[in-house]
């Protein structure tokens, strides 16, 4: 690919691995901004390793990092899927939680009445991934079948989610769950944790779906211009629809997982995930009016957002300056985006003049 | 001398990075003057608009005089102040404030007070209606005015400061015929208080009804200035263009061999009782006059806005069309005629834009797409349609508009259609393009479409045409066929 | 006057309040007292002065998600500079006034001269602002508010006594905050130049930029002027808390934009007005403050509201709808004779020329 100046991450040219790696990483079919990320995200990896290898890099720390940033992993993705259509989804945390808390209800009157622990958690499982996907097509109704801005769509129903929650809970959390449910969110396969598996299946179909099937290529162009989408023969009521059952169904993993790490289900639980997820997003490259995005660059994203936040939290650094830390650095990346467009534009100006 | 011109602009030129835009312009305007500016797209009129409202500052050596007065440079704010007003094409409204306002607000900013008066607002926006003889109530809200009376909101604009010259951008590109009418006579009355107009448009008509002089340019450069008794249509257009237009005029077919059909289709407020066939391989014009309703019949029939009764018979069987989605699915394809807003998606890049009508045919069961299909056909139109450059990746607002329409096109013709419906499909191309495009359809229609070409270009009509369908008010008002057809029979149906 | 009532945005909301406070008086008699009222006011003074600020953020098509997190930073730095400080009441409020116009300043800069999208801007500065804030507290209650700042909040205008009991209540003095808070930014919308120049940037950007407006500049003074109000509203607030906790305000930004987009604003901009926003606001505590005395569980509140949200903007958006689909843009010939007008040759060359284009 492009070339870009390594010596931009100012740490990774002192060393020779690094440039090694850095060389092999020029190989993979990756664009200039996702290359950037890629960087960023190891730079940062390597410096959190060597000023504390002991503990950042312990098998205790990874494992405990693998464990926490799927679900953060899967509504950033559920949100990405959004923001490419040029919307905002502001449900999907009380969307998961929403989901959870009505499975916890099923989870918990079955165990209470005997039920066998396997077709319990089956039965439990289907409801939580069931009602998040009702609770995305209600977000595809109002948005698409109404027409009304995504954002205040999903202001609505986030409040109305956050509501019906807090209905049920009266304001506590369910808990009683069968000790099998816990395998979601606790246990590994294979030295995997699961957790991380559904991840990584989620991050397959979200990249298949998005930037390899028919569905996707509709949805970019959706975000771009969507008169002229409909105008080509899409569906654009329908694809759109489609879309928001599918952000449902991502948060309603989420939730799944949440509840089973927490073993509760509490209608705040993953809140501060809600606008973390849009940074993540914007990271990664996602416009926020739409049209561009990329499953790889919101993972990477998130994978530097939460090494930031497990590494200052393992430093001791107070978990209120990590916020700081992340606030931060959104607004340096647009910065720098915006400095470079700028730079960029000129550049072209110039060429122009000399080809002229 | 230069007292008696309002404005005089001499040696104005304007070059962009590694384009010329502008050279040399030298044209004066008198006091309550209609000007024409005449040119071809591209010719650099808005460029030369933009300097004169101050958008853009002209290249050294430019030397523009208001009244007599040499200006060294002119800001937007130094142009309305010295009484030059533009009318842009989307009148630079404000959708959501009062009538009053809208008149008000630019005075309102070039006066220093912080403050707002409403008094004065009502009062400078009654005077002003009241120049145009006009009585629109004033705290209407401009979003419920009609597109005509809007723009009368934006002439009265131009009036509160004190204007001397209005320069007027494609005024009545979206009015109809009394429309048209009622602003001519406001731009006479404008005209007997002294206020010069600089009038600019494509429709020779209208400037032949309502010009004084004209002023000509061509590839950014001055070709003249003439009163009206020394031009008239051929001379104009040779003019513009530097040539005479000749299009190649195809041989008239008669085909009876019926694939489409429409039967008394209406939908309110714009068609009624339209009934009309096609058969395969014929190319029938659809003419008529800016609001007679053609796009609006098109994009019904295409399912953009489906109409209210009426039947569809594709091959003598009735289909149903409720959306774009079905209308593929049955065949029909419908090219818009605003290529940037509904035609293409700019910002993505050629080969997406080829695709996206075609989506369910290079991918497999599973809905992904099939990468070397999705290349192979790509390839495949760019080569057939000779797009420039070879480039699948190449963004779509990068490529010229020749380019930009054959990808379009591409788009369309991937889907194979059996009847294919295109809104103006050489307006804002130059003349080489516009040929080539005549030939493609020519070609398409021999070898079985059935094609229906919505034109306001009369010749173009007549070249392309076996059959054509006149539209006047919503309805058809004529069809017809022969090689003797001429552009006086059209628009006596047409008027 | 009917037909005025029904174009009317505003009547609209303060039919449904009316509708609404009309059903929660018959089902409990204590809804419309004074003593019940005031207290609806009192708690409901700071929603109000900073959906004043919101409005007019929505108002030009921005967003700002980062007013809670400012809110809370200023209750931190005057509740500290009081304790610490100062206890004089003028010090404190140019403490606060300043302070928040200061935050709002930045979230203009981002937005105006970096051009990064609202949305995301006012996400970065949240973050910021809460976490610098949280950590500097440590989340702990700032207590010991000095007595004279604790008078100072317990002041009230006027006397009405409460049927029943001996006790009597006046108007507080936060009310007049508000109704300064109000007044200002309806004053400044209407009869300033900048506040008209919100409107015509929220209506057509562009355009606003032709006629020799300055976008950059008036989005600087909103969001700085937004700043502003929060800093007051946060003297306000502490003033009837009589404590600061830090995290008081944790997920408030959203109430305060559905209060608002309640009242009728547009998040697309260019609409919105200050009564709409006092009726958004009112209709927000009327129905959180029914449901309390109706004694439906206060879980219920956040359905209702949701509820209300989604339904008021559908309705909106399906009339909007039904208006554009009986737009007329064909002037139908309605009883055409095909082809019998003008068969002859009449206007000739003129009319040949016509819709010609070269």
């Amino acid at each position: 690919m492009k070339k870009s100046k390594k010596s931009e991450t100012g740490f990774g040219s002192k060393i020779s691995i690094f440039s090694k790696i850095n060389r092999l990483f020029h190989k993979l079919p990756l664009e200039k901004k996702e290359f950037v990320l890629l960087e960023i995200f190891i730079g940062i990896f390597l410096l959190m390793s060597i000023i504390s290898p002991g503990r950042f890099l312990s098998w205790y720390n990874l494992q405990s990092m693998a464990y926490q940033f799927p679900e953060f992993g899967m509504l950033a993705l559920a949100m990405m899927v959004v923001i490419i259509t040029g919307g905002i989804n502001l449900s999907i945390t009380y969307n998961a939680t929403l989901a959870s808390i009505i499975g916890a209800v099923v989870l918990v009157k079955m165990n209470e009445m005997g039920a066998a622990p396997l077709l319990t958690v089956i039965i439990g499982v289907a409801v939580i991934i069931l009602t998040s996907m009702a609770c995305g097509a209600l977000n595809g109704f109002i948005v698409a079948g109404i027409g009304i801005t995504p954002m205040l769509a999903t202001l609505g129903t986030m409040t109305l989610f956050e509501g019906i929650s807090l209905n049920i809970t009266k304001g506590g959390a369910i808990s009683g769950f069968p000790l099998m449910f816990q395998w979601f969110g606790n246990s590994s396969v294979l030295g995997i944790p699961v957790p991380m598996l559904l991840f990584i299946i989620v991050i397959a179909a979200t990249y298949f779906i998005l930037q390899r099937s028919r569905f996707g290529a509709a949805v970019y162009m959706i975000g771009c211009n969507p008169r002229a989408t409909r105008f080509s023969g899409i569906n654009v009521r329908k694809t759109l629809f489609l879309l928001y059952i599918y952000s449902g169904l991502l948060t309603g993993i989420a939730g799944l997982v949440m509840a089973s790490r927490y073993n509760s289900a509490k209608e705040s639980y993953g809140y501060s995930y809600l606008l973390q997820s849009v940074a993540a997003a914007v990271l990664g490259g996602t416009e926020i009016s739409g049209g561009f995005g990329k499953v790889f660059g919101t993972v990477v994203s998130v994978l530097i957002l939460q090494v930031i936040s497990s590494g200052l939290n393992i430093f001791g650094v107070n978990r209120f300056i990590t916020d700081v830390v992340m606030g931060g650095i959104l607004i340096i990346v647009l910065t720098i985006n915006f400095v470079n467009n700028k730079r960029e534009e000129k550049a072209l100006i110039t060429k122009k003049i000399v080809t002229a | 001398m230069a007292q008696k011109m309002l404005l005089k602009m001499q040696n104005v030129s304007k070059t962009f990075p590694g384009v010329k835009a502008l050279k040399d312009i030298n044209i004066e305007i008198e006091y309550g003057e209609i000007h024409a500016l005449i040119g071809e797209n591209g010719a650099g009129k808005s460029t030369l608009i933009k300097i004169l409202s101050g958008v853009y500052q002209p290249d050294e050596g430019a030397e523009i005089y208001i009244e007599g007065t040499l200006q060294d440079t002119i800001t937007p704010l130094d142009s309305l102040k010295n009484g030059i007003a533009v009318i842009y094409q989307d009148f630079s409204l404000f959708p959501n404030l009062s009538v009053a306002e809208n008149i008000a607000m630019a005075l309102r900013v070039e006066k220093t007070s912080p403050m707002v008066s409403w008094k004065e607002t009502n009062r400078v926006a009654k005077q002003a209606l009241g120049k145009l003889g006009l009585k629109i109530p004033l705290s209407t809200t401009l979003a419920e005015l009609s597109v005509a009376k809007q723009q009368l909101v934006a002439i009265a604009r131009a009036l509160v400061n004190d204007a001397k010259l209005i320069v007027m951008d494609e005024p009545t590109s979206s009015l109809s015929r009394s429309e048209v009418e009622s602003l001519f006579s406001i731009i006479r009355n404008l005209k007997n208080q002294g206020i010069s107009i600089l009038f600019i448009s494509h429709k020779l008509d209208e400037l032949f009804a309502i010009s004084d002089r004209f002023s000509i340019l061509r590839d950014g450069k001055y070709i003249g200035t003439f009163s009206e008794d020394e031009l008239d249509d051929d001379r104009l257009i040779s003019l513009m263009v530097g040539r005479k237009i000749e299009y190649t005029v195809f041989k008239k077919r008669k085909i009876d061999d019926i694939i489409f059909e429409a039967k008394h289709l209406s939908k309110e407020g714009n068609f009624k009782d339209i009934s009309f066939s096609l058969s395969r391989g014929e190319i029938v014009g659809l003419t008529g006059l800016v609001g007679a309703g053609r796009s609006e019949l098109a994009q019904a029939i295409f399912g953009l806005d489906p109409f209210d009764s009426g039947e569809l018979f594709l091959n003598g069987k009735q289909i149903q069309i409720d959306s774009p989605e079905h209308a593929v699915q049955n065949g029909i394809s419908y090219i818009p005629e605003n290529r940037l807003t509904e035609g293409l998606i700019l910002k993505k890049p050629m080969d997406e834009n080829i695709c996206i009508t075609i989506l369910p045919k290079i991918s497999d069961k599973r809905g992904l797409i099939i990468q070397e299909k999705k290349n192979q056909l790509v390839d495949t139109w760019i080569n057939k349609m000779q797009i420039r450059p070879k480039i699948p990746q190449m963004i779509a607002s990068k490529l010229s508009g020749g380019n930009q329409q054959r990808v379009v096109l591409s788009k369309w013709l991937a889907t194979d259609p059996k009847i294919l419906i295109v809104d103006e499909p050489t307006n804002g191309i130059d003349i080489g393009a516009k040929a080539d495009i005549h030939k493609l359809l020519r070609n398409l229609a021999e070898n079985g479409m059935g094609i229906i070409v919505i034109s306001s270009e009369l010749p173009e009509v007549l070249a392309i045409a076996d059959r054509v369908l006149v539209m006047r008010r919503g309805r058809i008002a004529a069809s017809f066929h022969g090689e003797d057809l001429t552009q006086e029979d059209i628009m006596n149906q047409a008027l | 006057m009917f037909s005025y009532i029904k174009k009317s945005k505003e009547m609209g909301i303060l039919l449904i309040l009316i509708v609404i406070s009309v059903i929660i008086s018959l089902f409990n008699s204590s809804f419309l007292t004074i003593g019940n009222l005031l207290d609806v006011v009192k708690s409901n003074i700071v929603l109000g002065m900073m959906a004043m600020g919101m409005l007019l953020v929505l108002l030009t098509g921005g967003i700002d998600v980062s007013v809670a997190s400012i809110v809370a930073a200023v209750t931190v730095i005057i509740g500290r500079f009081m304790v610490d400080v100062s206890s004089n009441i003028f010090l404190i409020f140019l403490v606060g006034c300043l302070s928040g116009s200061l935050m709002g300043m930045i979230n203009g800069l981002l937005i105006a001269k970096l051009k990064i999208p609202p949305i995301v801007a006012t996400l970065g500065t949240m973050s910021v602002i809460f976490g610098l804030m949280l950590y500097l507290t440590n989340g702990t209650w700032i207590t010991g508010i000095p007595q004279n700042f604790i008078d100072f909040g317990q002041i009230t205008v006027g006397t009405f006594s409460i049927p029943g009991s001996e006790k009597t209540m006046g108007i507080p003095i936060q009310f007049f905050f508000f109704v300064f808070a109000a007044l200002l930014t309806w004053f400044m919308l209407k009869y300033t130049v900048i506040g008209r120049g919100i409107y015509a940037i929220g209506g057509n950007k562009e355009s606003a930029e032709r006629i020799g407006m300055n976008a950059d500049k008036i989005n600087i003074f909103i969001y700085t002027y937004e700043g502003f109000l929060i800093g007051l509203a946060a003297v306000v607030h502490t003033s009837i808390m009589r404590q600061v906790d830090p995290n008081a305000f944790i997920g408030f930004e959203l109430q305060v934009i559905a209060a608002v987009v309640l009242g009728g604003a547009s998040v697309l901009g260019g609409y919105g007005t200050v009564f709409g926003t006092i009726l958004g606001v009112s209709l927000f505590c009327v129905i959180n403050n029914g449901l309390i005395l109706m004694h439906i569980p206060v879980y219920w509140q956040k359905i209702v509201v949701g509820i209300v949200l989604i339904s008021s903007i559908s309705f909106d958006v399906i009339q909007k709808r039904m208006k554009e689909k009986k737009n007329v843009r064909v002037d139908i010939d309605e009883e055409a004779s095909v082809s019998s007008r003008r068969s002859g040759a009449a206007g000739k060359a003129d009319t040949a020329k016509l819709e010609q284009k070269a």
